[in-house]
């Protein structure tokens, strides 16, 4: 066996320029592929870690008040709240108390429809981490009827740091209400999602709103990482559960029909309840369905993978049949001394596995230097593909088992081509194949 | 002097509670006067809108209402491409039909019909003297018109509106005008009412200009044509009415 492997091995090398050539063709497909694959291995966590930053938490806590048919969404005392993160020993990097409302802008008759993120300017170092003002300053934020519009949402109104623009909006209790925000800086737009959000002082969006200074909406939790928001959210629900009323959490809906943020909205509003309860959810239960997307992702990798081997399966088998007559007399001579059929067929077989796994590796190792080379580009925090970017770069991961995996496929679709060849090889009569003239 | 002083402030008080009391009757019958109780009425309105820079858009609705159970259909007529659209009241639920999707959401009675100023309220029962009550009462003129100036205060917070300021005319009790506040007390909108008509007892304003204050130049005027009294059938409220009229 070792035997065969090494004469395999050896004719590979003797034949380098056709090697190289075969081996290319592998590894320029598995390159593509395993680029998809790094690309969807990492849009997934891109996309939430930037929506965690937009929405500020990987965990969140929003409160609901009903009496009657009315429900308002306030949280008026925090303190059960702020015990239970304590207790639940996540440690977050930040917590944010925001109120938010949908309204429309108005600045000399312009006018665009936004929603307007109640923050605490003065303390919520978070934000001003996070965003980067192209005009203006955070000095400016101190005014408590500060806004802070992304850059298109400002050019749109033709608005400049300083000017007053109204809102026309509606309190939490669907009363209509117009509040008059100063410009207290432009921000560099985060992608179409970030246009969508600008920022004002949390008192003046809970007086607009209706509700009592000190009161918010929703409490985010920023952890260290996306992948502490699942246990942390685990540990914190049982905590609250035990000191306030909870919604049950919402369950992952298997056809993806929809997020468990939405059956958890779903099955609340199917429930007959009054008084004071809180919903959690993570980041990940509000973007489930872009798992969706990282299995279209994933399917389309398969799908190209298995197109590109059909083809470059039959360049492969063609070659191996070429290469099967070329060596007709030295099949002959081997037979001749002694080598069993079987040894030939492993012999063929071994020199496109080898081929294989040779392509596959080196595909691997190309499509890593591209990703290296890729996410090395800044394509700074204003770029429209903000939300699958890390920090401005391209990023990607890899799951090990998935190269491995596909390294399988190329080293199985590759045995296959050349099965019919090898097969012709080890079927060839020693005499017959020593007369034979080229 | 001591017995002077208090006969004088009872005097007061007492005057202010007969004012009190001619305020809440002028409210009520404002609400009587558009409030079809024991009868349907139905009408068609056609809405012109104007937005500067923009050409003048025009909407037409056919509207059905039943006060006595709360409820309205309305069906969008005019813009070609919305025909068939429609609302459904039932007591507290407003549904919005799309004859495109040929599915029914919910709406409120405070949506914006079409683009237009107008909201669904405006063409429906009112309910000043249940909703509001009076902060103030002053005397006034519309043109050469003499007025009540009516200042109300919303009594909860499920109106639209915080504050309202009624024009209402002295001689013969009919909404004239009707200036709207937001909460933080800013003018949102003043809604003039003109050409009144008579609907056996009851009267409704055929004409409604819908001034927005926030948005200058943006109004919409509203034109109430085919009024009718006459009996509308049960199936008019009801979704299969709306989905069977917009095929």
């Amino acid at each position: 066996m070792k035997t065969t492997a090494n004469i395999a091995f050896r004719n590979l090398s003797r034949q380098k320029k056709r090697s190289f050539l075969l081996g290319g063709a592998i590894a320029f497909g598995v390159m593509i592929v395993t680029l998809i694959n790094g690309f969807a291995g990492a849009f997934s966590a891109n996309v939430s870690e930037n929506f965690s930053h937009l929405l500020a938490g990987h965990v969140f806590i929003s409160g609901a008040e009903k009496n009657g048919d009315k429900e308002l969404s306030v949280i008026r005392d925090d303190a059960a709240l702020s015990a239970a993160v304590r207790q639940a020993g996540i440690a977050p990097k930040y917590l944010t108390r925001r109120s938010e409302f949908s309204g429309t802008l108005i600045f000399e008759g312009k006018k665009i429809r936004t929603n307007v993120a109640g923050v605490e300017l003065a303390t919520e170092d978070y934000l001003r981490e996070r965003l980067v003002l192209k005009e203006g300053s955070w000095d400016n934020a101190a005014d408590p009827r500060a806004l802070i519009l992304s850059e298109k949402i400002a050019e749109r109104l033709n608005v400049e740091v300083g000017d007053r623009l109204l809102v026309q909006m509606q309190t939490v209790n669907g009363q209509n209400n117009v509040g008059e925000f100063r410009l207290a800086g432009i921000s560099y737009d985060a992608g179409i999602f970030g246009q969508l959000l600008s920022y004002a002082g949390l008192e003046y969006v809970n007086e607009l709103l209706g509700l009592k200074s000190g009161e918010y909406q929703t409490m985010g939790i920023m952890l260290d990482s996306l992948k502490s928001a699942e246990p942390s959210a685990d540990k914190l629900y049982a905590g609250l559960s035990a000191s306030v009323s909870m919604f049950a959490r919402g369950e992952r809906d298997e056809s993806g029909a929809q997020t468990p943020f939405q059956a958890l909205m779903r099955e609340q509003n199917k429930e007959d309840w009054e008084g004071v309860r809180y919903r959690l959810f993570t980041i990940n239960e509000l973007l489930s369905q872009i798992e969706q997307i990282v299995a279209a992702l994933d399917t389309a990798a398969g799908v190209i993978l298995v197109v590109l081997f059909i083809i470059i399966m039959v360049g492969i088998a063609n070659t191996f049949s070429m290469v099967m007559f070329e060596r007709i007399r030295e099949i002959g001579t081997m037979r001749a001394m002694g080598v069993q059929r079987s040894g030939v067929r492993q012999m063929f077989l071994f020199e496109a596995l080898f081929l294989a796994i040779g392509g596959a590796v080196a595909g691997i190792a190309a499509a890593l230097l591209v990703m290296g080379g890729l996410s090395l580009i800044n394509f700074g925090m204003d770029s429209p593909a903000f939300l699958i970017l890390k920090n401005g770069h391209l990023s990607f991961y890899l799951p090990p088992l998935r190269a491995m995996g596909n390294i399988a496929i190329i080293a199985l679709l590759t045995l296959l081509a050349v099965a019919r060849p090898a097969g012709a090889a080890a079927r060839l009569e020693p005499a017959v194949a020593l007369r034979t003239q080229k | 002097m001591k017995r002077f002083t208090i006969i004088a402030l009872l005097a007061l008080v007492a005057a202010g509670a007969a004012f009190a009391q001619d305020v809440n009757k002028i409210l009520k019958d404002l609400d009587e006067l558009g409030d079809f109780d024991n009868q349907d009425f139905s009408a068609v309105y056609t809405i012109v809108s104007q937005k500067p820079g923009e050409k003048d858009s025009v909407s037409s609705v056919q509207l059905f209402r039943r006060d006595k159970k709360k409820q309205f259909t309305m069906i969008v007529l005019l813009p070609e491409v919305n025909k068939g659209q429609g609302y459904l009241r039932e007591a507290d639920n407003v549904w919005f039909y799309d004859p495109t999707s040929r599915k029914f959401s919910f709406s409120s009675i405070k949506e914006n019909i079409q683009d237009s100023e107008a909201r669904n309220s405006d063409l429906t029962l009112r309910g000043f003297a249940v909703d509001y009550e009076s902060s103030g009462v002053r005397e006034g003129t519309i043109g050469s018109i003499p007025v009540w100036i009516i200042d109300l205060k919303a009594k909860t917070n499920d109106v639209s509106y915080e504050r309202l300021v009624l024009h209402v005319a002295k001689r013969q009790t009919m909404l004239l005008k009707e200036e709207a506040y937001s909460v933080s007390g800013r003018l949102m909108r003043t809604t003039v009412y003109g050409k009144p008509v008579k609907l056996g007892d009851k009267q409704l304003p055929s004409q409604i200009i819908i001034m927005d204050e926030l948005n200058p130049g943006e109004r919409s005027q509203l034109t109430m044509t085919q009024q009718s009294l006459s009996a509308i059938p049960d199936r008019v409220f009801t979704k299969a009415y709306l989905e069977q009229v917009s095929k």
